[in-house]
């Protein structure tokens, strides 16, 4: 078991420096700096496309940058969740944990053991036996995290763990995040979820390859420019560009107020939604009404 | 008596010995979105293909527009499935017009919305996401439905488009189609006028997303050393989440909660359980019910 | 259903393999069928022995075409020469009647052969009869006494059963060896055992190593089932058979793991086996023998690894052939093994390497653009040690 370095050691950390990924002519990473600490979960957010899966894959060794440094733990000490649990359909839970175990050379009788203790905290002792396939879809990613995270693996690299996945798995594998945090680990998760992102220690954000805010929750929330309004309705004209829909009212963001009145507490979904907003209309000049 | 898009009553699905929905009862008006909150295997997924007629209630009574489902109230629906229904390796053009054709509607219904004009031509499998699921919705509403259903709508996509993709139902919604709608992400309860929650294919809650979460509290613990706490409060066996530095505990009060740590520095507090934690507790408390009968998850 | 019309076909369109197999299929099943399948022999090699060896060339015309004359060889000479595979049929001559043996495990080859020398006979007794009716044997040779070597019934099965053996070996060895490793890219977890600390090596040898034991397993049953059932006879040596089957397995276990590393589903693994066995199966000499396949299309029989494992197969059990003849299938079969088996690591390894990403790896509703040449490896990355790092 890895003693836990401790969080903001000068020098222990993971991550990336100057990352570009090229896949022919498309520019999938852009010049992305990135630190993971042990014992801290970061989350990475943005849109489909953004950059999340490819810049998890370097972090995992699975996919080598084009230019840029990567400094990754060697695969032993690596824990990867690919997006869609990895994890075998046609063999069984425990199957799938022997083998993992055999791969990472974890000693059979403390693989068994720690297997067994994570899935019975996560609700899956009872389905052992059963086929990896035939779990529901949150099960599954379960058993992947699970997977992931046997070998003790001083970097956890957790791809969309918790999309598409109910809310009570969706405490579990959290549940499995913090632990596997607590126990040292620097944990790497990609999330659509900005409710989640708000519970790790700091955030990374991707638009279309390229960082558009890091730090931790309360910094980019912070650093968010203008001020946030509320209407019933979308406002006429320019103001109308930046305004969006949420919770059955609409935000209305104000890129250069001055004055705060009636302006309300922006969250980190706020923020980040301004970052992608500030960016489409800086690259969109204002045509007419929109849509 | 103006006809429900959904009226569905004490619907009941078995398979076998699992009994899938039991005794739901659930309607839609129109102009209304009803979000439909639950756990997998909750049963949703079959009610609502009770609802479009895929499969046939083992006992209770569905009408979609005053009558049983059938060809006829189909066309009057729009659907857009988890797996958005979309032919991969078509255009979208190709796409919109093969759905307008198959809904016998005129050429103008394939047309294109304005946001996806630049992607006509572009064969879907090679759009990001966020784009298939606008168009998913433009093929669904090229009909003029009276009734939309939604299955996790906007999973995996960025807040900005989710936003956009909500601006949508709420315009069907406004023209006066009823909307029901599954999804995972717990603010998007805000956007629905009623939600039902569901779990182990009963009604668990109904109402609006603050009467649901109603009076419920946690215990919140601000720890020095968090790891620490949470070892603590996981050996006494209580359920622990972590949320940034502070840990949330649901369903027990402050003072089990410091029983719990010892004497580790932490503050101990009570506050308000959010929508999705009071949605945990539900699940929980339904699944121990259920665990007495004998039931595969 | 005009529209569901519409929408197959640009689908169809869109779809270069099913493509690719609906326009191939049948412009291979019309070459093989108008060039090659035949039963009909137009060439018999035949050596000559003996004394009169000399002579032979002149009595017997088409479509015997003599390849050799040794004079100073005998009987023992003429069989291994049958044996070895050099001929079809061989003329024995000395003292006494000449003897023509034929090679029956070359089936269609010995059918024509005799039913030349029975219309020979025919024709002689006929020139006989009408040269005056005496009792006298005719003026011209004595009748030959013909002896079928090897298979001696003419048995169908006793050659059909070896080419067997090598079809079941391309079926698990290409087909179903395919699919399993395609398995691994469509259930998404190629990725993880990217990222593992696993050599691509053991990861290869690991993949194909049960396909292997199932096919020499499979191959086992079905040789015991012909000789013990059917009563195929196993006359030569076993090492060398088995030799045979293990280079013909490098090859077929080879092309299986190639086509998977070009294909991102089961579906189009299965096209694509289909694809590379069915001319095998057709134009290996299994069924139509390889004499009767035109020229001009049976130089895609000798690029077949089938043919080969074939030729070898029906030489060891049926003609106790022993290795030194067979060196040529020998070599070939092991060229052919070392450029697939090479090919197919590399393109495995690649697969397994952190560098080229790959299109539709793993998750469908992720459509990260990945076309394009793979990215250059000039990055550099920093693996194992962090500035500082805790003791494991």
């Amino acid at each position: 078991m890895t003693a836990p370095g401790a969080p903001g050691s000068a020098g222990a950390w993971w991550g990336t420096e100057d990352v570009c990924v090229r896949f022919g002519d498309t520019l999938a990473l852009n010049d992305v700096w990135f630190r993971a600490e042990p014992g801290r979960v970061s989350a990475v957010v943005g849109g489909d496309g953004a950059g999340r899966t490819t810049l998890l894959r370097c972090l995992a060794g699975a996919l080598a940058p084009t230019s840029g440094r990567v400094r990754r733990p060697i695969p032993l000490e690596t824990g990867y969740l690919s997006a869609g649990s990895g994890v075998y359909p046609d063999l069984s839970v425990t199957e799938n944990l022997a083998f993992r175990a055999t791969a990472y050379r974890v000693p059979a009788q403390q693989a068994r053991e720690r297997g067994a203790e994570l899935l019975a905290r996560a609700g899956l002792d009872r389905v052992g036996d059963r086929l990896a396939g035939q779990l529901s879809g949150g099960m599954r990613q379960k058993l992947g995290v699970i997977a992931a995270m046997l070998h003790h693996p001083d970097l956890l690299v957790l791809d969309e763990p918790t999309t598409g996945v109910d809310p009570v798995s969706r405490a579990d594998l959290w549940w499995l995040i913090a632990r596997a945090a607590a126990g040292g680990a620097a944990v790497v998760l990609a999330t659509s979820y900005l409710d989640e992102a708000e519970r790790a220690h700091d955030v990374l954000v991707l638009d279309a390859g390229t960082v558009l805010a890091t730090g931790t929750a309360d910094q980019i929330v912070a650093a968010m420019p203008g001020t946030l309004t509320v209407a019933s309705a979308r406002p006429a004209g320019e103001a109308g560009r930046g305004a969006w829909r949420r919770e059955g009212r609409w935000r209305v963001w104000n890129p250069t107020a001055a004055d705060t009145a009636g302006a309300i507490a922006p969250d980190l979904q706020d923020a980040v939604t301004v970052a992608i907003l500030a960016r489409e209309l800086a690259l969109v000049p204002a045509a007419g009404a929109s849509r | 008596m103006t006809e429900l898009p959904v009226q569905a009553v004490a619907v009941t699905r078995a398979f076998g010995h699992f009994v899938a929905v039991d005794q739901v009862d659930l309607q839609v008006r129109p102009g209304e979105v009803v979000g439909l909150l639950g756990a997998n295997g909750a049963g949703k997924t079959t009610l609502i293909r009770l609802l479009l007629g895929l499969l046939r209630p083992s006992g209770g009574e569905i009408r979609l527009f005053g009558e049983p489902p059938s060809r006829r109230t189909r066309a009057r629906i729009g659907y857009v499935p988890q797996g958005l229904g979309l032919y991969d390796d078509l255009t979208v053009g190709e796409n919109l017009a093969f759905s307008a054709a198959a809904f016998g509607e005129g050429p103008g219904a394939a047309a294109l919305p304005g946001p996806l004009l630049r992607y006509g031509d572009t064969v879907v499998g090679a759009l990001p996401l966020g784009v298939q699921r606008t168009a998913a919705f433009a093929e669904a509403l090229a009909h003029r439905p009276d009734l939309l259903v939604l299955d996790e709508p906007t999973s995996g996509v960025d807040p900005l488009a989710r936003a956009r993709l909500w601006e949508t139902v709420a315009g069907a919604a406004a023209a006066g189609a009823g909307v029901l709608v599954t999804t995972h992400y717990m603010d998007e309860a805000g956007e629905c006028d009623r939600l039902v929650v569901m779990a182990a294919g009963r009604v668990v809650a109904r109402g609006t997303a603050r009467e649901i979460a109603g009076d419920a509290r946690i215990s919140v613990v601000q720890a020095e050393s968090w790891a620490a706490a949470f070892g603590a409060l996981e050996a006494a066996g209580l359920p622990v989440a972590l949320v940034g530095r502070t840990l949330r505990v649901p369903g027990a009060p402050p003072d089990a909660v410091r029983r719990a740590l010892g004497d580790l520095p932490a503050a101990v507090a009570s506050a308000p359980a959010t929508l999705e934690e009071r949605f945990f507790e539900l699940t929980l408390s339904s699944a121990q019910t259920e665990a007495r009968r004998d039931r595969r998850p | 259903m005009w529209a569901m019309i519409v929408k197959e076909f640009r689908q169809l369109r869109r779809d270069r393999r099913t493509l690719a197999m609906m326009i191939v299929m049948p412009v291979v099943l019309l070459i093989v069928f108008g060039y090659a399948a035949s039963f009909d022999v137009t060439t018999i090699p035949t050596v000559a022995a003996g004394p009169e060896a000399g002579q032979v060339t002149h009595l017997v015309g088409e479509p015997f075409h003599v390849v050799a004359t040794e004079p100073s060889q005998g009987r023992a000479w003429a069989e291994q020469q049958l044996r070895d595979g050099n001929a079809a049929v061989a003329v024995v001559t000395g003292s006494g009647r000449p003897q023509v043996l034929i090679d029956g495990s070359q089936l269609f080859t010995a059918k024509a052969a005799i039913a030349e020398l029975s219309a020979a006979a025919a024709k002689a007794a006929v020139k006989g009869a009408a040269a005056g009716g005496q009792a006298s044997p005719p003026a011209s040779q004595p009748q030959p006494v013909v002896t079928v070597l090897y298979n001696p019934d003419l048995n169908t099965s006793d050659i059909m059963i070896p080419g067997l053996a090598g079809v079941v070996l391309v079926f698990v060895g290409t087909i179903i060896t395919s699919l399993g490793v395609v398995r691994e890219r469509q259930s998404g977890t190629l990725e993880q055992l990217a990222v593992m600390p696993l050599k691509p090596r053991d990861v290869f040898l690991g993949k194909i190593g049960p396909y292997f034991a199932v096919a020499a397993l499979d191959l086992a049953i079905v040789v015991s089932v012909g000789v013990g059932l059917f009563g195929v006879p196993f006359r030569g040596s076993l090492a060398v058979f088995a030799l045979g089957a293990v280079l013909f397995l490098f090859v077929t276990l080879g092309l299986g793991v190639l086509i998977s590393s070009v294909s991102e589903n089961q579906g189009q693994a299965i096209q694509l086996s289909l694809m590379v066995t069915l001319p095998q199966i057709l134009l290996s000499g299994l069924i139509f023998p390889l004499a009767s396949i035109a020229v001009g299309v049976r130089w895609i029989s000798y690029l077949l690894p089938l043919t080969y494992f074939n030729e070898i197969a029906r030489g060891v059990m049926l003609r106790a052939e022993p290795l030194a003849p067979l060196w040529q299938p020998f070599v070939l079969l092991a060229l052919l093994g070392a450029v697939v088996f090479t090919l197919a690591s590399l393109r495995f390894r690649a697969d397994l390497a952190p560098a080229a990403p790959r299109r539709g790896a793993g998750s469908p509703r992720r459509p990260e653009s990945a076309r394009g040449a793979p990215g250059t490896t000039s990055a550099t990355s920093a693996v194992g040690t962090p500035g500082t790092r805790s003791a494991g």
